[in-house]
């Protein structure tokens, strides 16, 4: 057990590192000058060699990734020139906006998916069953951002029941004091119920646009293992010692085809990523993807740069932890290890 | 001694014609069984015809501004209405579908023809090479799929012909791995052996033993890929980084939309996104029954 862990580790370091190298190489090594755009096309030559030499840009390759990456592990993450302040501060500020968003997202998600799941295959009713089979392909073909523009148009513009793309509050509300950095935590560590049911309205669009994705995807695995499990034998043998059909599917069936969800963990967290970045334009979420965006349209390269690695080195962990975890839950993947 | 081998390989070729011809028959029976393929098959053939024919038919111009005419409802002059300069909603809609189409196939070959080469590559090589290649396939599945997209289209200059590039970029791991898998299997089974033993070089083998018993694994990974690829393109276009404003791409239309939202303009943008629903939905549908069909194993990749 130790060895595989071990090797997952190993594994996992050679690919961020390899991954850091191709991040490097496709941002360095494509045309345009990073200095240029930071002094715009009117500078003198002395003043680009000046913003060059400050940027590191003219120094050898191998320099410049050295910085990059020991700058990335010891929290330097450079200066963002487009909003001139430090990108650890710039997405120490965001980061929260986006977890609060994700977190909501994949609560919900996971959730909502566990009840219809259960509907879809506990009375095994055909219509039942197959409608929530169509929800779950329409949820995986539906595009984040336009379900977001849609949940807009219907419940903001033409109910009027839910607040527009204003970000995470009415703007005539102060945010909450700071502690987790989590509208709807803080609110409710002070006390502030008003802003706790803005934080709440607020978050209710675009949590759904995000987590929609991901409730299709967790339905669809739930629903498949509850379907496998059902048929095994150790249910039969459940149902024969006189357990009730509810008792034997929440006690014996719901822990089983939970396992095979957990290496749904990456997949679910990559959609989160790159779904918060598309979500949060459309409703002006103050996140860490709404921030990606402008950087890229304002050719802001350190925000970029500090994103992407970052988002590898998450996504990887998380595959990671979870292939390692798979192994502590389920002793037959320690015994039998695939070929390949 | 001519006429021997010609002759065979005219008896094979007609044999394999009859098989494509049986194949096909049986495709289509196997279509007009399944309520939900089928409807998959006819939705995805409807955008293909748009795609193609829509805007030969519907004497639109996709970019002829008429700022007399902005902002219309739908109706049926403007079956999906226009925008906010007056373009014709439907025109663009066509044009759109054309778009998408085209570069998810364009993906997919690309995609399945780098890939496929790489993890056929890798798996016959093995070895450090093997090493070398995978460890590269793993660096690119450290991100999650759309960064790398928009990593792309950073480096080397938003536009759509970049985020194709990224997008096809972020295909060939899923490509190359599901590809050595199924060479390192189908390399174990006897015919190959039977193949060395008369003496076949391993090239040979490779080409004609093995690279067609990935034909399944492609389509498959590929119907998967197809939706996959026009949902990545449009969420590029959406965000600024694929196709850029005037050019009538589905993701850069919802963008229009989006700006339209508070006026009421409701038609801009739902229009186009109920296009990349149909197509994405339709082609999942298809690539999940040939999964059914064909069962192979391996992870496949998803936006």
């Amino acid at each position: 057990m130790t060895r595989v862990v071990l090797n997952r580790l190993v594994g996992a370091a050679v690919a961020v590192f390899g991954a850091s190298l191709i991040a490097f190489l496709i941002l360095r090594l494509g045309p345009g000058d990073p200095a240029r755009l930071v002094v715009g096309p009117l500078a003198t030559p002395a003043q680009l060699k000046a913003v060059r030499e400050q940027m590191g840009v003219d120094e050898p390759l191998w320099t410049q990734y050295w910085k990059y990456i020991s700058g990335f592990f010891t929290g330097d993450w450079g200066y963002s020139f487009g909003s001139g302040q430090d990108v650890t501060t710039l997405m120490q500020d965001r980061i929260p906006a986006s977890l609060e968003l994700g977190l909501y997202a994949f609560l919900g998600a996971f959730v909502f998916a566990v009840v219809f799941a259960l509907v879809a295959t506990y009375r095994r009713r055909p219509v039942v069953d197959g409608s929530v089979r169509t929800l779950t392909f329409l949820g995986l073909g539906t595009p984040p951002f336009w379900l977001g523009l849609l949940l807009l148009l219907v419940f903001s513009v033409e109910l009027g029941w839910l607040p527009g793309p204003e970000g995470r509050l009415s703007p005539d509300l102060e945010p909450p004091p700071h502690h987790t950095g989590l509208y709807t935590v803080d609110a409710l560590v002070a006390g502030q119920w008003a802003t706790f049911w803005d934080a709440g309205k607020h978050l209710i669009l675009p949590v759904f646009a995000l987590g929609f994705a991901a409730f299709a995807y967790f339905v669809r695995l739930l629903r498949a293992n509850l379907l496998d499990i059902s048929r095994e034998p150790f249910l039969v043998v459940v149902r024969s010692k006189g357990l009730s059909r509810w008792a034997s599917f929440q006690r014996h069936a719901l822990p089983n085809a939970f396992l095979p969800t957990l290496t749904a963990a990456g997949l679910i967290f990559a959609q989160l990523i790159a779904g918060s970045v598309l979500v949060e334009k459309v409703f002006n979420w103050p996140g860490v993807g709404q921030l990606v965006v402008d950087s890229i349209l304002r050719k802001d390269f350190a925000v970029v740069e500090t994103f992407i690695l970052l988002s590898a080195f998450a996504y990887v962990i998380v595959n990671t932890v979870v292939d390692v975890l798979y192994g502590v839950v389920d002793p037959r993947v320690r015994a039998w290890s695939p070929p390949v | 001694m001519e006429a021997g081998p010609i002759a065979a390989t005219q008896v094979q070729r007609t044999r394999v014609l009859a098989d494509w011809a049986r194949a096909t028959v049986r495709a289509a029976r196997f279509v007009l069984h399944d309520p939900a393929l089928l409807t998959a098959t006819v939705v995805l053939g409807l955008l293909l015809f748009l795609a193609i024919v829509g805007n030969v038919l519907w004497h639109e111009d996709p970019n002829a501004v008429d700022l007399n005419q902005t902002l219309q409802p739908p109706s049926a002059e403007h079956p999906m209405g226009t925008d906010s300069i007056g373009r014709d909603v439907f025109a663009r809609f066509n044009e759109g579908a054309q778009i998408s189409l085209t570069i998810g196939a364009i993906v997919v070959v690309l995609g399945a023809l780098i890939g496929g080469a790489v993890g056929v590559i890798a798996g016959a090589l093995g070895g450090w090479a093997d090493n070398a290649f995978m460890r590269t396939m793993d660096s690119l599945l450290a991100f999650p799929p759309l960064i790398l997209a928009m990593a792309v289209t950073v480096g080397f200059g938003v536009g759509l012909k970049t985020a194709t590039i990224g997008v096809i970029l972020t295909t060939i791991p899923y490509y190359a791995r599901l590809c050595r898998s199924d060479v390192l299997r189908v390399r174990s089974l006897s015919f190959v052996e039977a193949a060395t033993a008369l003496g076949a070089r391993r090239g040979w083998i490779m080409l004609r033993h093995i690279v067609p018993h990935l034909t399944s694994t492609l389509l498959i990974q590929s119907a998967a890929v197809f939706g996959y690829a026009v949902l990545a393109i449009a969420a590029l276009g959406f965000v600024g980084l694929g196709a850029q404003i005037p050019t009538p791409e589905w993701g850069t239309m919802i963008t229009e939309g989006l700006d339209n939202v508070l006026t009421g303009g409701w038609w801009i943008g739902v229009f186009p996104g109920i296009g990349l629903l149909l197509a994405v939905t339709a082609t999942s549908i298809i690539a999940d029954r040939a999964r059914d069909i064909f069962d192979p194993r391996g992870a496949y990749l998803r936006f």
